[in-house]
This record gives structure tokens, sequence and C-alpha cells, in this order.
């Protein structure tokens, strides 16, 4: 084994798969400010948070802004009015703790891993969610992490919202969302940025090589979508997004880290829902197109022109909801597919810090599905799968020993909610392979199955 | 039987079942009213009272003191089964007397909807019910208060075209006392779940 492949080992396995793993733990959608600020219980607008309901759907297309709280109100000599303003600020807080244990220890180069993370907090969230004024509301988040130790700012979606009485009492709900995630501003459950699991550990294993759209961006891009929903069924979305970065000032250059978005990336989406009695189903369709001057490391001097990666990721996912008073069911599925063309990593040079790939295109598939149960929303279980497939590329997979990204296994949860604001869950993920196989994926001995993680975890807001 | 659920009925209504009144508004409340019910109220209800969703009632057409009074009830907390509690405490928590007046007019002037034919032999037996009551458990005939054709008397409410889901949760809650009425407790008192899911069938076919 030559002296890249062993320095790309240990580099995915002590950079990337903690920043995938990081990558692919969303942050929460559900605010107690908007109980607040609306006068309606959680349950208007969740199953069991932070799964939207049809009218959480509603209500976040309508931009937040539905509410019964005295306003400061200015208004002219002509009496139109000039300000609508909330007497407080829909403010929330949210904290997690958890603690995670793998069924065998993460290998250490120097000595043992410890088994069993406490993370306390993992995170402590402060949200703004509400209306700002009459049709424009926010959902804005700066989070503590305790991984990386400091404040940053989290998932957001400022809106623009209106709503239009068709003939025959058809509505459209149209507006704008200015985003920092592609699919944050999404109003179901099944897209990457609000899709389940909804909280995993922090060191866990996460789900291996991962499409772009499913969270490679956030907070890394801002976007300007505008969508329009039709008779609270028929739904489509239009959107650009280009860079912008945290932590360092435009106009960004070759010393900016991770990779810099050439020009815009066309965001779309397409959904249908229809409902009936208590019953909710949804199909769509979402994907965008990403071209991406990778980071190929510091000191390269690499120019942000000429050829770059193009990734093309197109979605389906479904969804259906029974909503009972006493029982609560729902299944949730996607499959992401997507379609990489290389480049500029093809053409890396050979002593990049990133895995070169040997092929100039690849393919990479992400499935995940899973259904949740709920006791008059305090029991709870979800169970579900996920599987990612994609072609065999001798570079780009250089750290696994099968040269694939695959990644599959299944994830269980027990949910218990005393309080429709606190939830206590227990979560075991199970796999079945890791990074291209199920044994002997790193070629230092290590089977899939060990990365297998039990999660616990407290998650409060208020 | 009859005479005495008329006399109840008369009595109540002197007592003050009907005493709220939906007053007349002024053009700014009623402009400032209408903006609200469109925008707010109409995300479940409907932009003109006419909800989709079957846990949201059809509010098209109702009477308007008796919309006034729910209204009411809802924003002093008295009208507390679980979605009136979850739904619409927050929502009328702030409605001033002026605006109920005009959200109620709004709603009693739209056209009411124009129901759904149910499953045959349940809407049927929900006639029966309906129009005569059930005699050996003492529950009156419904058409005596609601009317004929469940459009309403007095101000007693339109039931004709409502959701059956939403009219089967409401007799449940006048039966456990969540929604507290005493009228309408006497009423349900003896109705069985199945009798009640008939006449809520019925009571959605009607026009
Ligand atoms: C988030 C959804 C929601 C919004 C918004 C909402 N309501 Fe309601 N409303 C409900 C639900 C649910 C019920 C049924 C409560 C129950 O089952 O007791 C209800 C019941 C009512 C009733 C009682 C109807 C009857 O037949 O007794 C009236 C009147 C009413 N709403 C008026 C309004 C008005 C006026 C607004 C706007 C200020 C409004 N609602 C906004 C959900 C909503
Ligand atoms: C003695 C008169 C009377 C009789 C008989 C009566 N009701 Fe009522 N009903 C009322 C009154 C009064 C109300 C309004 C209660 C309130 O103010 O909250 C009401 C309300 C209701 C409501 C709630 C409407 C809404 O929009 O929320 C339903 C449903 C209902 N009645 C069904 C029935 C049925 C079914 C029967 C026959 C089995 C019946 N009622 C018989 C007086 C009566």
């Amino acid at each position: 084994m030559n002296s890249y492949r062993a320095r790309a080992r240990q580099l995915s396995r002590f950079v990337l798969l903690p920043l995938l793993a990081g990558l692919a733990a969303p942050a929460a959608l559900a605010v107690p400010s908007f109980a607040r600020q609306t006068g309606m219980a959680c349950e208007a607008c969740h199953t069991v948070w932070p799964e939207l309901t049809h009218f959480g759907r509603v209500f976040k297309a309508n931009g937040y802004v539905l509410d019964n709280l005295k306003q400061v109100r200015g208004v002219t000599a002509q009496k139109e009015e000039i300000l609508s303003l909330s007497n407080l600020p829909p403010l929330s807080i949210m904290v997690q703790a958890s603690f995670t244990q793998y069924a065998t220890a993460q290998p250490d180069v120097t000595g043992r891993t410890q088994n069993g993370t406490v993370a306390f907090p993992q995170q402590v969230g402060l949200f703004y969610a509400g209306k700002i004024a009459p049709h424009v509301g926010a959902f804005l988040q700066l989070t503590y992490g305790y991984d990386s130790g400091s404040i940053g700012i989290d998932n957001t979606d400022i809106r623009f919202a209106d709503l239009k009485v068709l003939p025959g009492e058809q509505t459209l709900t149209y507006g704008l969302s200015l985003n920092n995630n592609p699919t944050v501003q999404d109003i179901w459950n099944t897209t990457p940025a609000f899709g389940f699991p909804y909280a995993t550990s922090k060191i866990g294993s996460g789900f291996g090589a991962a499409s772009k759209i499913d969270g490679a961006f956030a907070q890394s891009v801002a976007g300007l979508t505008a969508y329009a929903f039709w008779n609270e069924s028929l739904y489509g979305e239009l959107g650009m997004y280009r860079s912008a970065k945290q932590g360092t000032a435009g106009p960004l250059s070759s010393t900016t880290t991770g990779g810099v978005l050439a020009g815009t990336a066309p965001y779309w989406r397409l959904a249908y829902e229809h409902n009936w009695g208590r019953n909710t189903i949804e199909g769509g369709l979402y994907g965008a197109t990403f071209k991406e001057f990778p980071d190929f490391g510091a000191g390269f001097g690499q120019e942000l022109t000429g050829p770059s990666d193009r990734y093309q990721d197109v979605a389906e996912d479904v969804q259906y909801q029974y909503v009972g008073d006493q029982h609560l069911f729902s299944v949730l599925g996607t499959r992401i597919h997507e379609k990489q063309t290389l480049n500029a990593s093809i053409n890396a040079p050979a002593t990049a810090t990133v895995p070169i790939p040997a092929n100039l295109e690849n393919d990479l598939t992400t499935v995940r599905a899973y259904g949740t149960y709920y006791y008059r929303r305090k029991i709870g279980a979800t169970a579900g799968f996920f599987r990612t497939t994609g072609s065999s590329d001798a570079g780009l997979y250089a750290a696994n020993s099968t040269p694939k990204p695959d990644t599959s296994g299944w994830i269980a949860e027990i949910n218990y909610v005393p309080w429709l604001n606190t939830k206590f869950s227990v979560q075991y993920t199970a796999y079945s392979k890791y990074n291209g196989a199920s044994d002997n994926y790193d070629g230092s001995g290590r089977k899939a199955g060990d990365n297998n993680t039990l999660y616990i975890l407290a998650w409060l807001s208020y | 039987m009859r005479q005495l659920v008329l006399a109840v009925c008369s009595l109540l209504c002197a007592l003050g079942v009907g005493a709220t009144r939906a007053d007349d508004v002024d053009a700014f409340t009623k402009e400032h009213a209408a903006r609200i019910a469109v925008g707010t109220c109409g995300i479940c209800h409907g932009p003109a009272g006419v909800s989709k969703q079957p846990k949201y009632p059809l509010l098209a057409g109702q009477n308007a003191n008796y919309l006034a009074a729910q209204l009411k009830a809802f924003r002093s907390q008295t009208r507390g089964d679980a979605d009136a509690i979850g739904y619409m405490w927050g929502m009328s928590a702030t409605l001033e007397d002026g605006t109920i007046d005009a959200l109620s007019q709004y709603y009693a002037g739209q056209a009411a909807g124009t129901g759904r034919a149910g499953d045959s032999a349940l809407v049927a037996r929900g006639r029966e019910i309906y129009q005569k009551g059930i005699e050996d458990v003492g529950v009156p005939s419904c058409a005596t208060c609601h009317g004929p054709d469940a459009h309403g008397l007095a101000d007693f409410p339109r039931l004709a075209g409502q959701h059956a889901q939403y009219v089967l949760k409401q007799l449940g809650s006048f039966q456990n006392n969540m929604r507290n009425v005493a009228v309408m407790h006497g009423v349900a008192q003896g109705l069985k779940v199945d009798e009640m899911r008939a006449v809520a069938a019925y009571l959605e076919a009607q026009p």
C-alpha cells in the first residue's frame, strides 16, 4: 500500500467521518415560540415534533406569521398600517444532552478510545421563530455545539408569503424563502434538512458517503427560492443557491476551506398532497445541480475558474400520515440519485489532501424509509432503514477496503414524550454495510457491525 | 315528551342561551374582520368558512349569534374540549367584541356547504334519530331545536352539512362534559357511539 492510501485512510477515519456524521445530524424544527405566538399547542402543527402535520405545513408556507399576540402598531394618517410588531419576540431555547455507546470502540492510532461518550449539552439552540411583520416571518437558529465548542449560525429560513383566494374558494399561497440549506425551506419531513433521524449522535458513524443535496452545503450557501402552494395540495418551488461561507469574508478565494460553488446552483421541487379525513398522502420530486470547485487542501493556489465538479441530484419522496386522537401513524421515504461528473477533482494534484477519483463519472443513490407510531402523542416508536450504494471508484473510495461507498442498515428509536415539549429517546443504529463492506471495511479488520450505536437523548424545547 | 322539550327549550332561550347577539358593525371593523377571516381563520376554516378538513368545523351559513357566543366561550376558556383548548383558545384570546361580531356576521353571510352523501343505511338510521329521537332512553328529537332541515332554529346552531367527524366529536364532548353545555349534555347522555355516528353521517349529508 502506498503512502497516499495510508494517509487517505487515516484522513477518512479521523477527519471525514466525524465531518460526515456532523453533517448528517439535522437540527431541530420544533419551537415553542410558534406555540406562544399562535396560542395553539404543538399538536396543531406537529404529530410529535419535529414532524409536521398538514396544518404545520400550511403554517410554514404562510411564512410563520399566524399569530394572536397583542401588537405594537404604527398607522399613518391615511390609516395605512406601517408597523405591526409582536409585544414579545418569538424566542425559544432548545437543549439536547446525550450518551453514545459503540458496539466496539473506535480504534485510535495512539491509544484506546474511551467508549461511552456523554455530550452535555450536545447542543443548545437559540431560536427566533415567528412573525417579523405582516407577511414576513423567520426561523433563525443559533446553535452551540459541544463538538465545536462554539456558537454558530444554524438553519435559517426567512420568508415572505401571501395568500390569494381564487374563484371557487381555491387558495393560492405563494412566497419567497431566503435560506441557508437546500431543503430547509421544504414543508415535508421527507427531504434531508428536516428528515429522520431528527437527532443523531455527533460521534456516531453517520451514514457514509452522501449526495450533495443531503446536507453537504448546510449553512455554507445562501439561496433564494420562490414557491406556490395551490389549494394546499400542489406545491412548486424554484430557486438558486450560491456559496456563502461562515468565518470568511468575501470574495471567496482558493484559501477558503471546503468547496466553493461555481456560479449559482438551481434547486427545484414539485409535490402533490391529498388530504381526506385524518389521512394525508404526498408524493413529490426535488433536486438540484451543484457545480463545485473542490478544496484540494491548503497551499495549492487553486483558481476558482475553469473545470468544476458537477453533481446532479434528483430525488423522489413519499409520505403518508394518519393523525388520530389516540393513534398517530406515519410512513416517510425518499430516494436520492446523484450523477457526478468530476472534471475538477480528477485533475487534482497528486499531493491533494482529498481522495482523487479514478472515474470521471460516478453515481450515488441513497434510499431512506421509516415508519413512526405514537400513542396519544406520548409514547412512540420509529423504525427505518437506510441504504447508500454507488459506483466503484478506486480513487474516491481508496480508504475503503472495497472501493465502494455502500453503507446500509437499520435504525430504531423509542420515544417518551411526557410533555409536548420534552422528549426522551433511545435510538439504536445497526449497520449491515459500512463504507463498502460488511467485514474489514477499513482494511484493518473492523466490521460494519462494530459501528452499531446506542444513543440516548434528552431533548427539551422551551 | 315533545312538549317538555319545547318548554325546556323556550325556557333556555329566555334564560339566555341566545343572549349573545352579534351586534351590527362599522365598515372599518367589517373590513378588518374579513381580512382576519381570510388570512388567519381561513387557514383552517377555509377563506369563506367552508373547511376541507373534518377537524375544522364549517362556519359558512352558521347563525351569527351562535358563532359570537362560541368565540366568547373560547376566549373566556369555558368551551373546553381538547381541540377547543389546543386550537381555539389561542386563536380567540385577543379578539375584541367588535371583531367577534364582525367575524360572526362574515361567516353567517357566506353560502353554506352543500353536504356530502354518506353510507345510505347509516344516513337512514341517523335521519330516524334526528327527526324522532330515541324515546325509551330519553333522547329527544334534534329537529325540535335544530330545525326540521337542520338549518338551525332561532339561535340554535345549524348542523346541516357539518363534517361528521366534528359532529361525532362534539357529541362525545357534550356527553363527557368537556364541552359543558347542560342542554346538549342532557340530549347526548343516552346516545351510543354508533347512534352518534349515524346522526353525524345524516347531518353531513344534508344540504
Ligand atoms: C389552526 C386551526 C384553526 C384556526 C387558525 C382557527 N380555528 Fe376555529 N376551530 C378550529 C378547531 C379545531 C375547532 C373545533 C374545536 C372543537 O372541536 O371544539 C374550531 C372551532 C371554531 C368555532 C366553533 C364552531 C362551532 O360550530 O361551534 C368557531 C366559531 C371558530 N372556530 C372560529 C374561528 C375564527 C373566527 C378564527 C380566526 C380568528 C379561527 N376559528 C381560527 C381550528 C382553527
Ligand atoms: C333542547 C334543545 C336541543 C336539542 C333537542 C338538541 N340540541 Fe343540539 N344544541 C342545542 C344547543 C343550545 C346547542 C349549542 C350549545 C352551545 O351553546 O355550545 C347545541 C349544539 C349542538 C351541536 C354542536 C354544534 C357545533 O357547531 O358545534 C351538535 C353537534 C348538536 N347540538 C347535535 C344535536 C343532536 C344530534 C341532537 C339530537 C340527538 C340535538 N343536538 C338536540 C340544543 C339542542
